[in-house]
């Protein structure tokens, strides 16, 4: 009576077993051979680096950074032999000598000179611009009206085969954090970049420890192999395979079987990715704030008191671990830990204190009417921001407290840089480099590219960042940083949430997995398994 | 001839009127497209401006429309925001989605019908209770629930399938997202396919042949069968059109570079050129798709002509 679905489960199953053979052998199999392993990365919207904005994990095994920082805050140099200056303005960068890159034309001050000017110029349209913005010369080459007339930097000037003099429009002393390796718009480009700039941005040639054989394929990846005449340490692996995925919570489903070795974890899995990976889990606090902006010129938000009582009544450490598996860290300063010499534990009003916080809003004169959060759809933060919401509402008794998304980022951005948003609205700003001065700049200065998130700036801070940019040294630098972020504090123009969070999980295939202040090692892994 | 040419011209003005429409619905999307681009790092002032310009972003629409339509008429389908041809990918993502929907295709139609035959033929016995049962399952459960308890189970715990991407190929990497997209189309075939050859059944015309001797394969097998596939064949034609446009949770879910997943990320960045021509591509598909229905309705069904 039932044959024809016993037949059919069994031609089923037997369809499935021969997947599995197949699907199993071909991924253990190629890894070990080739001694390499295999990492999930998001499809790179171009791969030549001062154009990037997807391509870390690529670029920054493909090339060789000037400078590099360790956990603990210490600079080392990588293709730079020195970066000096005595005026914290004219800096001096001294490249080794006899690297070369990939494709054997040897790395030189000009080809510093040559990326940077490319990536300076503003109709080429290159992500990285910005980054940029402090050396002499820029603004010719992005003025507010019209095409440049100047194609090249005043600031930079080759005086030697590897020596690069650099002039900063006024005095920065962290210059040489901004020349480690997530700046893509600073590593060098050869003439080929030039020549073939569509070949180029394929199948990049860089001077890192690992060389690009076969052009990124749209959409799938492709393997770089160990560069066997790299100068600098040398890579533990002989190949890193990437491979492209729409969807991270996929890519976290392939490392779980065993198909990828490594991946980025994505928000929505981070309840679960300790239970799942349990050692295998690494996470490290990024040179990143999450924390909400206030429209500070609107009446109902000028009352210091009000805006601490808010984020009293916010406990940060029960959403933590009720949304996020205990994998992120509470914000107790404005400068992420990983940011050299700064400070936390310096935000009082970042602890949860449900009494105060009731207190403080009574004294600034309560609330009346709706309260909204606004923030991007799509992204995995609508827990985050109901679990805030309810937390306003039960703590501070607030009639009303909403968590609205919109349709997408595009849309929240718009929104945000036109100043429609009325209420609390979602912000994060992640460094590039491991700098207090990224972070404050950043978010509490008219210049910064994130003061839509923050609308606010201030005469006391402005001085006491440049104060800090004019420092002779690293830890009077860090100190006025710091006096810079609690001078911040006391106007208290945001609210603090949480550091960003670099996790990442891997299989057993690999060890040595480390992430530091400029995200992963690629090239510290080897292969074990 | 004169059908023909009528026809043709009739196509050519509803392309250049929907194309209208789908660029005027991306330009109207909320946000700005450049300032997405760079995600949550702003690009330098200059910059967006650079882009916008090169992308024509600050003209009207129907200028940024006529270079759209220039370009077309020199072959050119125009590029995403990346610089990315939009040819070159859609030539890249077809076979992905085609292979991908042929399979889910096929298991719809040769298992969706089997099943039917077989309740019906069953009917009131526990065989067909259980295809009663499980079609009310496969329809019930959402595609993403499904798609990713079949991944964690079948692909993670049990390993039969690779779990994402299309590395395997044909058709290893394809046999667990087809079986996902199928399983709704599969419910619904099989219970068409089985009312039908129910009420067949019990027409006339089968009780003659049955009469007249016929053995009951030849009576089920040709004629009850033939007179209960066309709603079947008129759902699995215009399926197929659905299924080459892409599954978009599918895609996302395996892994799989599709034309589904190009047309979300393309309506995500507000990409007009790659939003209108992959759209225009898939209208394309439906209307032969439709066609297709008719004759292959007219052929199973003699009385059924197209004047």
């Amino acid at each position: 009576m039932f044959t024809a679905p016993a037949s059919l489960s069994l031609a089923l199953v037997l369809a499935l077993a021969g997947a599995g053979c197949s699907g199993g052998t071909s991924g253990s199999g190629g890894a070990a051979k080739t001694g390499g392993f295999t990492v999930a990365v998001a499809e790179p919207d171009h791969l030549t680096p001062g154009r990037s904005t997807v391509g870390w994990d690529q670029l920054r095994v493909l090339f060789a950074p000037l400078v590099k920082v360790d956990a603990l805050g210490a600079i080392s140099y990588v293709q730079a032999k020195s970066v000096t200056s005595t005026d914290a303005r004219h800096w001096t960068i001294e490249l080794r000598s006899g690297w070369k890159f990939h494709n054997g034309e040897a790395v030189t001050a000009q080809s510093y000179a040559d990326a940077w000017n490319a990536t300076a110029y503003a109709p080429n349209g290159w992500s990285g611009n910005g980054q940029l913005a402090g050396i002499e010369g820029y603004a010719a080459l992005n003025p507010a009206k019209g095409k440049p007339k100047a194609k090249t930097l005043s600031g930079v000037k080759v005086v030697g085969a590897t020596t690069l003099e650099v002039t900063l429009t006024s005095p920065d002393s962290q210059f040489p954090l901004q020349l480690t390796p997530s700046q893509l718009g600073f590593y060098p480009l050869p003439k080929a970049a030039f020549t073939d700039p569509k070949g180029y941005d394929k199948k990049p040639i860089g001077n890192g420890p690992f060389k690009m054989t076969t052009a990124w394929k749209a959409d799938e990846g492709t393997t770089v192999k160990a560069y066997a005449a790299y100068r600098g340490t040398r890579p533990k692996s002989s190949a890193i395979t990437f491979k492209s995925y729409a969807d991270l919570n996929t890519a976290y489903t392939d490392v779980q079987a065993g198909n990828v070795d490594l991946a980025y974890v994505p928000v929505s899995k981070y309840g679960q990715a300790k239970a799942d990976f349990g050692d295998r889990l690494y996470t490290y606090d990024a040179p990143a704030l999450e924390f909400m902006g206030l429209p500070l010129q609107d009446k109902k938000f000028q009352d210091i008191r009000l805006r601490k009582a808010l984020s009293m009544a916010i406990d940060r450490s029960a959403v933590n671990k009720a949304i996020y598996g205990g994998l992120y860290t509470p914000a107790t300063s404005l400068t992420p830990s990983s940011e050299v010499g700064a400070e936390t534990d310096i935000c009082d009003a970042c602890a949860f204190d449900q009494a105060a916080a009731k207190k403080l809003l009574k004294e600034a004169g309560g609330w009346s009417g709706e309260l909204t959060i606004t923030y991007p759809g799509g992204l995995g933060l609508d827990e985050l921001y109901k679990a805030v919401a309810n937390q306003l509402r039960q703590n501070l008794d607030i009639g009303s407290v909403k968590a609205v998304p919109t349709a997408d980022w595009a849309e929240f951005s718009e929104k945000a840089f036109a100043g429609k948003i009325t209420g609390l609205n979602h912000s994060h700003w992640g460094a590039l480099y491991p700098s207090m001065q990224a972070t404050l700049r950043g978010i509490f200065t008219k210049a910064g590219g994130c003061q839509v998130c923050s609308h606010y700036s201030d005469g006391d801070v402005d001085k006491l960042l440049q104060q800090a940019d004019t420092a002779s040294d690293t830890a009077s630098a860090a100190k006025l940083y710091n006096d810079a972020q609690k001078r911040v504090l006391q106007d208290f123009p945001v609210i603090p949430l949480f550091y960003g969070s670099y996790i990442y999980a891997s299989t057993d295939k690999i060890s040595g997995v480390t992430v530091g202040p400029a995200d992963i090692e690629l090239s510290r892994i080897s292969v074990v398994g | 001839m004169t059908y023909l040419v009528r026809r043709l011209l009739e196509a050519l003005l509803v392309f250049f009127g929907i194309s209208l429409v789908i660029y005027a619905m991306t330009y109207v999307l909320p946000g700005d497209p450049i300032a997405a681009l760079a995600g949550d790092r702003p690009l330098a002032p200059s910059v967006a401006r650079a882009l916008r310009e090169q992308h024509h972003l600050d003209d009207p629409l129907l200028v940024q429309y006529g270079h759209y339509l220039a370009g077309l008429f020199h072959g050119d389908l125009g590029t995403d925001f990346s610089g990315r041809s939009v040819a070159e990918q859609m030539a890249d993502r077809w076979p992905v989605t085609l292979k991908l929907a042929l399979t889910a295709w096929g298991i719809e139609a040769v298992v969706g019908v089997g099943l039917g035959v077989l309740a019906a033929l069953r009917q009131g016995t526990w065989t067909d209770r259980t295809v009663l049962a499980f079609t009310i399952g496969a329809t019930s459960v959402p595609v993403f629930v499904l798609a990713y308890t079949a991944q964690v189970v079948l692909g993670v715990r049990l390993g039969w399938f690779p779990v994402a991407g299309n590395t395997d190929g044909w058709p290893t990497s394809y046999l667990l997202p087809a079986l996902c997209v199928a399983a709704f189309g599969l419910a619904s075939v099989s219970r068409l396919v089985r009312a039908e050859v129910i009420e067949n059944l019990r027409a006339d015309y089968v009780r003659t042949a049955v009469a007249k001797g016929l053995t009951r394969r030849r009576v089920v097998g040709v004629h009850v069968l033939r007179n209960s596939l066309i709603p079947a064949v008129t759902y699995l034609a215009i399926d197929l059109g659905y299924l080459l446009g892409g599954t978009v949770i599918i895609e996302g879910v395996f892994n799989l570079p599709g034309i589904g997943q190009l047309l979300f990320q393309a309506i995500r960045a507000h990409a007009g050129p790659t939003v209108v021509g992959v759209s225009t591509a898939l209208i394309l598909i439906f209307l032969a798709a439709s066609v297709l229905v008719d004759l292959l309705n007219s052929l199973l069904d003699p009385r059924i002509r197209h004047d």
